[in-house]
């Protein structure tokens, strides 16, 4: 179905749960058409699909199979007829320290963090290039910037995709698509899992604002940098993490 | 229109949209340097356009880069079916 010409087509990467979830919601709240994908569905998306028929859709995609991601975002292309936002979130965190880590362990967070968010930002920017329209975030972490015990892979694909969207924003800036990071801090997902409590309320206590983040408030950002109106902010690093890192 | 037409239909669009002269565009005109003076960006946004409008392109194709008007317009006679 292709979307009325009003309406604006988001694509999120990673949107079945956590923050991937909350990012869907928002941008469903905002009227706008949502399509994400993840390598498994929840109960959460057929929820959706119930709730929203005409403006949500939900495939199965590895977003780290090149063939499998550029295949998604032209059958989104093709269905909707636009493609107005891009947010890269699917990604993994595996925890560990590097020195016990395996070879299957760093190509995954390599395949999926960077060259999965490569393969579907190619797909979706000759979209936005033959629209001369869009915005992309890249949803990276203040861990990209700090860097974590525990969690040096992911914080080094983090760094990455922040070169990334200065790189883009230098690259695309000329055709009207805006490419910004969101860097979110700790948030109460599944993605800190890998913390316990005890670090979790060292955070905490860290934190300014005296609490972990929710995925509202990261897509918030993200929805501001995405605003149609917003084309003067681009290759920039939001944080957002209660003052953490200030 | 035939397909040929379409396909300079959107070379014509883009030349305009980029600021570029539509005249004298020809078959042997080149893609870059002394034809047409494409940039890489250019490239994308005309391979982009041209995919956007037929489902493929000659710069994605995996072969070798169209260096001319007349390969663009050769790739979809190519692909047209008989």
């Amino acid at each position: 179905m292709t979307a009325p010409e009003e309406t604006r087509v988001a694509l999120i990467t990673g949107g079945s749960k956590g923050l991937g979830a909350g990012l869907v919601e928002a941008y469903l709240a905002a009227g706008y058409v949502v399509e994400t994908c993840s390598r498994s569905a929840t109960d959460q998306v057929d929820l959706w699909a119930k709730e929203f028929p005409d403006h949500f859709g939900f495939a199965s995609v590895d977003v780290s199979d090149s063939a499998a991601a550029d295949a998604w975002v032209k059958d989104v292309a093709r269905r909707r007829g636009r493609i107005d936002v891009l947010v890269n979130n699917a990604g993994v965190a595996p925890e560990g320290v590097i020195a016990l880590f395996s070879d299957d362990q760093i190509d995954q967070v390599v395949d999926l963090n960077i060259k999965g968010t490569a393969y579907v930002t190619r797909a979706a920017s000759r979209v936005m290039l033959a629209r001369r329209s869009g915005s992309i975030v890249n949803v990276s972490s203040v861990v990209g910037m700090s860097g974590y015990r525990g969690l040096s892979m992911y914080s080094a694909t983090k760094a990455a995709l922040d070169g990334m969207t200065r790189g883009l924003a230098r690259e695309l800036g000329s055709r009207g698509i805006t490419v910004n990071s969101v860097a979110p801090g700790y948030l109460r997902t599944e993605m800190s899992h890998g913390l316990d409590e005890t670090q979790l309320t060292q955070i905490t206590r860290r934190t300014p604002a005296g609490r972990l983040g929710e995925p509202s408030d990261v897509a918030r950002a993200v929805l501001f940098l995405t605003d149609p109106a917003n084309t003067y902010i681009t290759g920039q690093v939001l944080v957002v993490d209660g003052g953490l890192t200030a | 229109m035939t397909d040929q037409d379409k396909t300079l239909a959107v070379i014509t669009q883009f030349l305009t949209r980029a600021d570029k002269s539509t005249d004298d565009v020809s078959p042997t005109t080149g893609l870059y340097g002394d034809g047409l003076e494409l940039d890489s960006l250019e490239a994308a946004e005309l391979s982009a356009m041209l995919e956007d409008e037929f489902g493929n392109d000659p710069f994605s194709s995996g072969d070798e880069l169209p260096q001319t008007v007349g390969d663009i317009l050769a790739f979809y006679e190519v692909a047209a079916p008989a």
